[in-house]
């Protein structure tokens, strides 16, 4: 799962920070001059090692972005509409309120498992957060689902089975009551 | 009394006026500490499910609260701080000091009316046009209310700001205070490290607090019917506020490299290098704020590449100048380690942690798995909470020690580092654990589907339980000499 290797960076790095620190701390125990060149020297290598490691992070990362890319043509296209205090989630178009109210009465929409996924992302009224939650309750995707635009997230849902769209953007005093449904099959 | 005048030019009426005013700031935020820590514990509890008979309306009204309570607290803490330390250089003014300080207090009123009194519940950033659809829950009047509270932080700070950059301009020149002759490989006039940090971060404050009055004059636009264009207005809002947060961050650091070299019997001077980065950072800072909108997908896609690019260059100078900075002063040094210097070396070291969880954050494909979970929380916390609020008390602290003259108990300090850390650290550890396990953060109630938020809530509270209990001893010994210290 992304998010723990996410974490285990963050603990692995910040684990070495943190003694680094109590490590300058201790040597105050045994006072002594430092050659302040030397010191320059460290921070010069410091400077190379850490560029090198951004740099290769960006190298790594930069390709995997959740953004559309013109050579992938998605098989299923699922309109969502966010409004307080719900999201419409249909195969057709959602242009009005009166499609979107349709909407989020009507019956799960069902995608395959495993198809590339367009979910065109829009609102009706304030800013929300179209997320999608897998059935073992990981976040798998998210777009905001903002007025006046429309957000494409292009995604593949693996797993079978029954996924939760929840608000992820703070939209008011429902906000945590705020979701949808979609079925992978 | 005989009137005698500084190198400065301050004549010890107004030596003893500066220190007064510094201390009614200091004690102002000290009150603030624990009533906003009280307000976080609420929305912990919220989420923890002990408090069911409560309308989740009021979990949103103290969220607004609480975070815009924390984020101006610790900007006019960092402020107040910079005023004082610039006043042993520069002639900052008094009166524009006192004026800011009515108008902080005035704003503060105005933000409790229209949260706790009127349930305004849009959040700290209030992304448009969330605060004109109040579905019932607040009047009109509590949101022009609001408004009216951030104009009027947002003029006195300005003022205020405008101040600080005139008293260095008048001292130094804004060219002379940003080392650009360092650049040029000269070093004379020496310019004070915190001269030049200070000025970056005015300068970049300045930028968002005029983004921020645009923001608040366009929502005035919204309300009478014209329309505005949504993306616009979530850039201008993040780029206000990603700059306050970060200017907030670079004046405590400011601190540390005025203060720091007092503990360790070292100097901390400017050289080329240290130029270079405060200056480099000056041109990044304006470009971090993309990765609030990484999950805008019509921002256009060369735009969130350099996002990120620039978020991970911001990391370059912090690291490699300040942090490594720190270390090499404090490294075998003769350091006298007292409750200050602590505090400021372990804020630094909470700025370098939490930088860590930010440039992941930062990066767009951890961004779509973490963006708006317990992760961004956790993230600002840590350089919030373990690094600036560390050194804003380690500068108090200093100060009250140095106007009253009064010392320290070694067994309470230990006792207040210690709590502080592990009370500190294990509240974040929460948020990072419900973050990497998906839970939404700014849920007044968990689903079903992350029901388990409300565990790691429950263990938070424990957490700060202990860091509160550290806040009170912090307040107790450092409290009552800033109390002594109005004596002086």
């Amino acid at each position: 799962m992304i998010q723990m290797r996410g974490l285990y960076i963050f603990i692995a790095v910040a684990a070495a920070l943190v003694t680094v620190f109590a490590y300058v701390a201790s040597s105050t125990r045994r006072a002594h001059d430092i050659d302040f060149h030397r010191a320059y020297a460290v921070r010069k290598a410091l400077f190379f090692a850490l560029l090198a490691v951004l740099a290769t992070g960006l190298w790594f990362t930069l390709g995997n972005t959740p953004y559309p890319r013109d050579n992938e043509i998605p098989t299923n296209v699922v309109f969502v509409v966010g409004k307080q205090f719900s999201f419409g989630v249909s195969a057709a178009p959602i242009l009005d309120d009166e499609q979107y109210q349709a909407a989020t009465f009507a019956e799960p929409v069902d995608v395959p498992a495993g198809a590339l996924v367009e979910f065109r992302v829009t609102s009706f009224d304030v800013n929300h957060g179209f997320s999608l939650y897998s059935p073992a309750g990981q976040l798998v995707a998210q777009t905001q689902a903002m007025p006046g635009y429309v957000n494409r997230l292009r995604v593949r849902l693996g797993d079978p089975g029954t996924y939760t769209v929840l608000c992820l953007e703070m939209c008011g005093m429902a906000h945590h009551r705020m979701r949808g449904i979609l079925y992978v099959k | 009394m005989d009137v005698t005048i500084d190198t400065i030019g301050w004549t010890n009426v107004e030596a003893r006026s500066w220190r007064r005013m510094t201390l009614v700031w200091g004690l102002t935020v000290l009150v603030l500490l624990p009533v906003l820590v009280a307000l976080g514990a609420y929305m912990r509890m919220f989420q923890s499910n002990v408090l069911p008979s409560v309308a989740p309306e009021w979990f949103y009204a103290v969220l607004t609260l609480h975070s815009l309570g924390m984020v101006g607290a610790w900007f006019v803490g960092t402020m107040a701080g910079i005023s004082y330390l610039l006043s042993k250089y520069t002639r900052p003014s008094l009166a524009v000091a006192r004026f800011a300080y009515l108008g902080t207090i005035a704003g503060v009123v105005l933000l409790i009316a229209c949260t706790l009194v009127g349930r305004f519940g849009a959040g700290w950033y209030f992304l448009f046009p969330l605060p004109l659809y109040a579905q019932g829950v607040w009047s009109p009047w509590a949101t022009w209310t609001f408004f009216a509270a951030l104009a009027t932080l947002g003029v006195c700070w300005t003022i205020w700001t405008l101040d600080l950059l005139r008293a260095i301009a008048q001292r130094y020149s804004l060219g002379t205070a940003l080392c650009l002759h360092y650049l040029a490989g000269r070093t004379a006039p020496e310019v004070p490290p915190m001269i030049l940090i200070s000025t970056v971060s005015l300068i970049a404050n300045i930028a968002g607090l005029v983004a921020a009055v645009i923001v608040i004059a366009l929502f005035g636009v919204q309300a009478l019917g014209v329309d505005i264009d949504p993306l616009l207005m979530k850039n201008l809002t993040f780029f206000f506020g990603h700059l306050l947060v970060n200017v907030t961050m670079y004046l405590g650091v400011a601190m540390v490299y005025e203060l720091l070299p007092l503990y360790a019997g070292r100097p901390w001077k400017t050289n080329r290098v240290v130029a270079m980065a405060w200056n480099a950072l000056l041109f990044l800072i304006f470009f971090a704020y993309f990765h609030h909108l990484y999950m805008d997908f019509a921002q256009p896609t060369w735009v969130q590449t350099f996002g990120q690019i620039s978020s991970y260059l911001l990391s370059i100078p912090a690291a490699v100048v300040s942090i490594f900075g720190t270390l090499a002063l404090v490294y075998a040094s003769k350091m006298r380690w007292r409750l200050a210097s602590i505090l400021l070396f372990l804020g630094i070291m909470g700025w370098g942690v939490g930088g860590i969880a930010a440039v992941i954050d930062s990066t767009v494909e951890f961004n779509v798995r973490f963006h708006n979970t317990l992760w961004v929380p956790a993230h600002f916390h840590t350089y919030y909470l373990m690094g600036v609020v560390l050194i804003v008390l380690g500068f108090i602290d200093h100060f009250s020690q140095d106007v009253s003259k009064a010392g320290e108990i070694s067994s309470r300090t230990k006792w207040t580092v210690g709590l502080l850390v592990v009370g500190g650290y294990g509240f974040l550890a929460m948020f990072y654990w419900g973050g990497a396990h998906s839970v939404p953060r700014r849920y007044a109630v968990y689903p079903d589907e992350v029901a388990q938020g409300a565990l790691y809530a429950r263990l938070a509270l424990a957490f700060i339980a202990v860091l509160f209990l550290g806040i009170v001893i912090y307040l107790w010994e450092t409290g009552r000499r800033c109390l002594k210290g109005f004596a002086s």
